[in-house]
This record gives structure tokens, sequence and C-alpha cells, in this order.
């Protein structure tokens, strides 16, 4: 193979690390979960990768897994911040505290 | 398994308890005779044991394992042997007497129950220490039997000359206490062991007159001149005249304060090994002796004057026992134990009937009053100077002869003793002559009345005793505990018995003269004196001298801890450790914002931490060249 | 091959950046879907092709389809500021660059460890991609697969329920 294996994760670290600091900085909350989306990718790529270059097929499965979860994952996300949405709170990770000790 | 010695031990702790637990409850006399009788039973399992150890036998006993460590092994075992049951029988015997008159003296206390109760503690501590088989057990007893006699001291506790007396006798008895456990500490140190037989047999091993064995002696002596009231820790004994008589006459005469002198005749064969200590002994005894002498022709309570006798005659069996001389001194022990029971009991028949007051001077005149006590004081009196016939005479005598025969530097001893005897002879008359006194003297109490038969019989049959117990052939029956006694020439014998009856008629021809016939030469005596008069009345102003050296500054050492040290370093400290972590709690509520982006930065912060610690401790640095 | 790479790289980058950058949440998610597509492709490129598929039928096809629907739904403006409050992003940042570094630094020096298995390309290419894959699935994998099914029930009810809750 041509391209070297660092290659394409160096790739995937970029782009979680893009994701991490999107995380970090947006305040609307649809934003920040497409920022974890980003990450989760950024993961995927990389077991793909290493699956590939060591000739195994776990990373692949274990990339599969990723994606089911992350679906229901986004489900439930989304399921709550339509609620956040709809009972009239701002749509603003720095306002929403109700977890406050 | 033998079951007397237990016996004569668990019949006092049973009276204890029933008068302790119930003695409210009973009527007083029930509680009286359950406390007086049993003390009788206990002396008549104590006879029994008699039995067992005349011909020389001895039983050493073990009844169960109470500890043991390694090669810490401390049996509960009770050792009879003829010291012992000499010991067992006088404290039973005496104890049982005065314990009866105790239910005649003390009917009108509201503490009765509580009285008796304390009082069969002590006697079962006491029994405990001296049948005990092993250093441990004995260091127990010792102590409970400073803690009755703390008891009883401090007995009428709304008075607070007695609270004090007491607190005061437990120090001093705690300074001994420390002394024999250090002691113990040594003895196992070296030995290994600390029950009797075991050591006596182990004593040899240590150098003869070595720094360990004369250590543990001196140690050992700590705790006697403590319990016993020697110089220079006797100042508790005067004090603890504050008890009620039968508690003076039982603890602070006959028996507890013997104690110390039944350590060394027990640890005879140590004391044997460590001559400089014996000799420590004896000097201490032959001081006390003589010092405790001169301060009884000044004092004024009668109660003050039989305690220092006390102190005196203590002093006598201490120089015994210091010169070698056990038998001797264990015969003074109990001659010692009947007449000064007896002195002490009809002193208290006198304060009753002058309604508790203890000054001499106010009484006089006693023959037509109280005549059974004015005739056994006088026997008491005369046994104690040691006038001849009289029990006190036997034993006296033997110490004095011990010590003139001695050889060495101990000869001044003796005569320290004989001059002691006069002064004995002398105190003890005036306090005769000044309280009992004769119709020639001013006061008229032929109005008072002589005490109860349940308090004189006693004192009758002590007085008996006083006469009688010289001629109990205590050295041969202690002859197996201690080697046979020590033969003198008839000569020498006739010579220092003269010389000491002759010393005693010498100190009462001065007391009669003085005190009976001329009470002015008394006055202008006191003036001529005057300095030494006063020194010796305020007991050589040792109590004032003790106050300034220790009292004092522990004192201001407990105040100083308590106002700045308690507050501040104790009570700061844990109030930092709150403190602090009350701030550390509100620093880490702090993190709990409810917010999702600061929850994300700790777990990226976390994250970058692991990759750090891959980094570091795989060494993968990206400077470095690759692998 | 290389060339390809590179060019899927930059549009990976480009549409990364994008998701974080854009004020409006539509073109972020407009720009999340492309990024996926082009993860698909190197998917692809790393010889994956059931994952491509994966990818693009559930990822791309539904998760983010759910995501657009959402957004236009809830019509939500482009009027919050976009600086975030509070000083913690600063932080986020410098972590985050921190985590890139230290990720490069370890890749660029080394080497793969790890011990190769047996499923060379040619191998998964006598049985196909998809059967080997799927073999695996439901034979190694099969207790994953299933607690992943269990997972997604959970999902819809829990889904189901917060959706019909009265909200005051």
């Amino acid at each position: 193979m041509p391209v070297p294996a660092y290659t394409f994760l160096v790739l995937s670290g970029v782009i979680f690390t893009l994701g991490a600091i999107g995380f970090m900085v947006r305040r609307n909350p649809l934003v920040v979960f497409m920022c974890i989306e980003l990450m989760l990718n950024a993961v995927n790529l990389s077991f793909a990768t290493m699956s590939r270059y060591l000739n195994s097929l776990d990373g692949v499965v274990f990339a599969f897994l990723v994606i089911t979860v992350a679906a229901a994952e986004v489900v439930v996300g989304i399921a709550i911040i339509v609620q956040v949405y709809r009972a009239g709170r701002q749509m603003d990770v720095d306002e929403l505290d109700l977890m406050k000790e | 398994m033998d079951i007397l010695a237990p016996l004569v031990l668990l019949v006092p702790l049973a009276g204890f308890l029933v008068n302790a637990l119930f003695g409210r409850l009973l009527p007083r006399r029930v509680v009286g005779w359950v406390g007086a009788g049993s003390i009788g039973l206990a002396f008549l399992f104590a006879l029994l044991t008699l039995s067992q150890v005349l011909g020389g036998q001895k039983l050493d006993q073990t009844y169960f394992t109470w500890w043991q460590s390694g090669d810490f092994n401390v049996p509960f075992n009770l050792y009879v042997d003829a010291l012992s049951t000499l010991m067992i029988l006088v404290i039973t015997g005496v104890g049982f007497l005065i314990h009866v008159y105790s239910i005649g003296y003390m009917r009108e206390d509201s503490g009765f129950s509580r009285f008796f109760a304390y009082m069969n503690l002590f006697v079962f501590s006491m029994l405990l220490l001296v049948l005990s088989g092993n250093l441990l057990w004995l260091i127990i007893g010792w102590a409970m039997v400073g803690l009755s006699s703390y008891l009883l001291i401090g007995f009428w506790f709304e008075r607070r000359s007695a609270v004090l007396a007491a607190r005061k006798a437990f120090v001093m008895n705690t300074i001994g206490d420390v002394g024999m456990v250090f002691a113990a500490f040594l003895i196992f140190l070296n030995l290994r062991v600390l029950d009797f037989q075991g050591l006596f047999s182990r004593v040899h091993q240590l150098p003869k007159g070595g720094t360990v064995i004369t250590a543990i002696c001196l140690l050992l002596l700590v705790g006697a001149v403590a319990k016993s009231a020697q110089l220079p820790l006797h100042t508790w004994l005067p004090d603890a005249m504050e008890g009620p008589t039968p508690v003076s006459a039982l603890i602070h005469a006959a028996t507890m304060v013997t104690a110390g002198v039944y350590l060394v005749a027990r640890m005879h064969l140590l004391y044997d090994w460590a001559p400089t200590a014996a000799a420590t002994v004896a000097v201490i005894g032959g001081l006390t002796a003589f010092f405790a002498a001169t301060i009884g022709t000044s004092q004024v309570d009668i109660k003050r004057i039989l305690a220092y006798s006390t102190m005196s005659q203590i002093g006598y069996m201490f120089l015994a026992v210091g010169i070698g001389a056990y038998t001797a001194g264990m015969f003074h022990f109990m001659t010692h134990a009947f007449f000064k029971a007896l002195l002490f009991l009809a002193a208290g028949n006198v304060i009753h009937a002058f309604h508790d007051d203890q000054d001499i001077r106010h009484m006089g005149n006693l023959r037509a009053g109280l005549p059974i006590t004015f005739w056994t004081f006088l026997i008491g009196t005369l046994s104690i100077s040691g006038f001849p016939l009289f029990a006190g005479f036997f034993s006296k005598d033997e110490i004095i002869r011990s010590a003139l025969s001695a050889t060495g530097s101990e000869v001044w001893l003796g005569v320290l003793a004989l001059i002691t005897a006069g002064l004995t002879a002398y105190y003890m008359f005036r306090l005769f002559f000044i309280a009992f006194g004769w119709e020639w003297l001013a006061h008229d109490n032929r109005h008072l009345h002589e005490a109860l038969p349940v308090q004189t019989v006693p004192i009758v049959i002590l007085a008996a005793g006083a006469v009688v117990a010289g001629y109990i052939p205590v050295a041969n029956f202690l002859a197996p505990v201690f080697g046979g006694a020590v033969e003198v020439g008839a000569g020498a014998f006739i010579g220092l018995a003269a010389l000491s009856v002759l010393v005693a008629l010498v100190g009462f021809a001065v007391a009669y003269l003085l005190h009976a016939r001329r009470p002015e030469l008394a006055v202008a005596w006191r003036t001529r004196l005057g300095p030494i008069h006063t020194l010796v009345e305020h007991k050589y102003y040792i109590d004032e001298l003790y106050d300034r050296i220790f009292v004092r500054p522990g004192l201001a050492l407990a105040r100083f801890l308590n106002d700045v040290v308690e507050p501040r370093v104790i009570d700061g400290a844990v109030n930092a450790v709150a403190t602090f972590t009350l701030l550390e709690a509100r620093e880490f509520r702090l993190l709990q914002t409810g917010r999702v982006r600061s929850y994300a930065l700790v777990t990226l912060g976390g994250a970058v931490g692991i990759l750090l610690i891959v980094v570091w401790y795989l060494g993968y640095l990206p400077w470095k060249s690759g692998a | 091959m290389v060339i390809g790479f590179a060019i899927v790289a930059a549009w990976e980058l480009v549409t990364a950046v994008g998701v974080v950058a854009f004020r409006k949440p539509m073109y972020n998610a407009l720009s999340l879907v492309a990024n996926m597509l082009g993860l698909a492709v190197l998917f692809l490129m790393l010889n994956a092709q059931f994952l491509f598929a994966a990818q693009i039928i559930v990822y791309a096809g539904a998760v983010m389809v759910l995501f657009v629907f959402i957004i236009a739904l809830m019509n939500p403006e482009a009027d919050i500021s976009f600086r975030p409050r509070g000083t913690e992003w600063i932080y986020g940042v410098v972590f985050g660059v921190i985590f890139a570094a230290l990720l490069a630094g370890l890749l660029f020096n080394r080497g793969l460890t790890g011990r190769p298995g047996a499923f060379t390309p040619e191998v998964i290419a006598a049985a196909g991609n998809i059967q080997t894959v799927g073999t695996a699935l439901y034979t190694r994998f099969l207790f994953p697969v299933e607690v992943t099914s269990v997972l997604l029930l959970v999902a819809a009810v829990g889904a189901v329920y917060l959706a019909m809750r009265r909200i005051r």
C-alpha cells in the first residue's frame, strides 16, 4: 500500500481534534451534537485503518457497532433537545445548567 | 487442686460484692455481720492453711494462665508458705476484730454499708497481695490496696480535708507503683520470669551486688517506701488519719502499711544478693524510726501521734529486714499489728466519747468513765514501749539485738534504734498521761461512759494478743522461709535486753515527770527548746518543702496545659482538620456546574493527561527519532 | 492512489472545519454530511466495502437526515453569539491543540505494532467483503450484535417516551 498507515491515523486525529475544539467552543446544542458525531467518525476512520493494515476484521466490526450506537445516541439526544426547545428554554449550552448541584 | 487459699481470697470478695450491691437494701445488722463475718470466715480458712504449712511445706498452685504472649507467661498462682500464712492470719484475724468493732463505731454513719464494702474490698486486695505467687499479681493487689486506701481515707468525702488527704495518699502511692512496675520490667528483661518460684531460682544468674539487681531492689524499695510511709514518701500517713478510726487501725497501722515490709521479706533472696540495696532499706528504716519518733513527741492530735508511732515502728521493721533479720522484722510486724490496732481502736472509743474531738489537751482523767478503754490502752502503751513480758518487748528487742550484733556499719543503726526506743516510750506515755491521765489531773470526765461491748470486746482480745503474742515461736515458724534464727550467746542476750528495758524506763520516767507530776516543767522545756520544738512540731517542714518543689510546679504545668495547650494545640488541630475538609469540599463543589462544557473540558483534559502518560512512560517523544 | 488520498483528505479537513465553524446550523449539518461521504470514500480506499455502505446508508442517510429535519423544524436562528461564555473554551482549544500534537508525535515516529491477523485483502476478496464481515458478525461477534439491538430498542422506547411527555 503506497499510503502509509500513519497518514490515515493523523488525519483521523486531526478531525477528532477539530471536533473536540468545536465541542468546546460552540453554544448551539445541535452544533455541539454534530461535533460529537464528527469525533465518532474520526474514530471510525482510525478503526478501519487499523483493520486494513493489520489484516484483521475486528476494527471493521467495531466501527460498524459504533455507527449503530451513534445512531441510537443521536435519537435520544435529539429527543432531549427537542424537549428543551419546546419548553421554551434558550438553545444555549451555557444556559442549560439544570443538572447543577 | 488446693482450694483453701482461693477460699481465703474469695470470701472477703463475696462480702464486698454483697455489701456493695445490696448494702443499701439490707438492715444494718446484716450488713455489719456480713462484712465482719466474711473476714471471720476467711480467718478460719487461714487457720486451716496453717495446718498445711506447719512442718515447712509450701504450696505454689496455679489456677489458670492469665496472660500468655511469647515467653511472657503470667499465671494466676497463689503461693502459700509460712510467710504468707503469717500474713493472712494477721490480716484476717486482726481484721475480723476491727470489723466487729466497726459495727459499733460506725453505727450512726450514713455510709454504713459503703464502709463495710470498702473494708472487705481492702481485705481482699491485701490478701491478694500477700498470697500472690508472681510479681504481676502482687502489683495488682498492691494497686487495689492503694485504691481501697484512697476510698477509705476519703470516706467522709464531704470534708475537703479528707478528700485532699486521700488524693495525697494516692499520688504518693502511685509514685511507689511506678517504681514497682519498673522493677518488674527489669526483672522480666533480665530473667524472663515474673513468678516467684522461677524468680527465686534464677536470681543467682545475675552478678551479686551488680547494677541490675541493685536497681531492681531499689525500685522495689521505692514502692515499699511509698506504701509503708517511710522517708521520703511518708507525708501522706499523718493526713490519712482523716479516715474513720477503724480504717486507721486496719490499713494504716496493722496491714497496708506493712506491705512494704512483706515485699522486702518476700524478695529476701534478691535483697541478700544486693547488699547495697539492703543497706539502703535498713538506713531508711532506722532514720524514719528516729525521725518519726521525734515528731511524735510534739503532736497534740491523738491519731497523729499514733500515726507517727506507726511510721516509727515500721521503720524498725525496715531496719530489721534491711540487715537481714527477716524473722525479727516479721515478728515485730505481728506484735505491732496487735498493739497498734488496739491503740487505735481504744483511741476511737475516746474520740467518740468526746464527740469527735481528737485534741488530747481536751482529754484526761478517763479511768472512771472508760475503764476498759483505759486499761487496754495502757496495755498497748506498755507493749509498744517495750516493757518486759509484753509482746512489744520481745520483738523490738530482737531487732535491736540483731542490729547491735551485726557486723560492720550497721551498729550505729542499732544505737539509733535504741535511742528511738526510749523516745517511743516517752511519747507514748506522754500521750497516755495527757489523754487518759490519772486522778490527779485537772479535768473531771467522770460523766463519760464506756463504749458498747461490740467495741470493747475486740479491744480486750487485742490487748490479750498484745501481751501474749510475744511468746509465739515465730522464728521457728518462719525458719523454712528465711533460714534459722541467729544464735546469740546468753550473756549478750541478757545484756542487750537489760539495756533496752533501761532505755524504756528512762522514757517512761521522763514522761511521768513532765506530764503527770510536774506539767509546768514540760512548758518550761518547750520554751527552752523553742526553735527545735517548732521544727519538730511542724514535721520538719517537709510538707511545705514538697509543696514548693513538686506541687506548685506541677500545678503550674497543669494550668498551662489546660489553658494554652488544650484549646490552641489540641482543639486547634482538630478544628483545623474540620476546617480544611470544609474548604476542600467548597472547592470541589465548584466543579458541579451543571454545564456540559465544563464537564467536557474535564474529559478532554483527562484524555490529554492519559496521552501524556503514554508519551512519557513509553518514551515516545515527538522530537526523539523514531524506532 | 496517493493523489486520491490527498484529495479526499483535503475534502475531509475542509468539511470538518466547516462543521465547526459555520454560523447557521443548517450549514453545519450539510458540512457534516459532506464529511461523512468523504469518509465513506476513505473506507472504500481501506478495503472496507461493508463499512462504506453502512456509513452511507445509516450514518449519512438516516442520522444526518434526522439532524437536518430537526434543524429545519426548529428554525433556529444564527443570532446566538458565536463567542462562548466563560473561559473554558480557551482551555478547550489549548487542550485540543496539545492533544493533536501528542497524537501527531506518537504517530509520526512509530510503525504499527500489533499482531497482523489472517484477513489479508486477498483472503477477504476470495470470500467477498460483505460475506466475511457478515460471518464474523454472526459468529464471533454475535453477543455484541444482540446487545446492540437491545440498545436500539431501548433508544427507540426512550425517544417515544420523551416525545410524549407533556411540557408545562
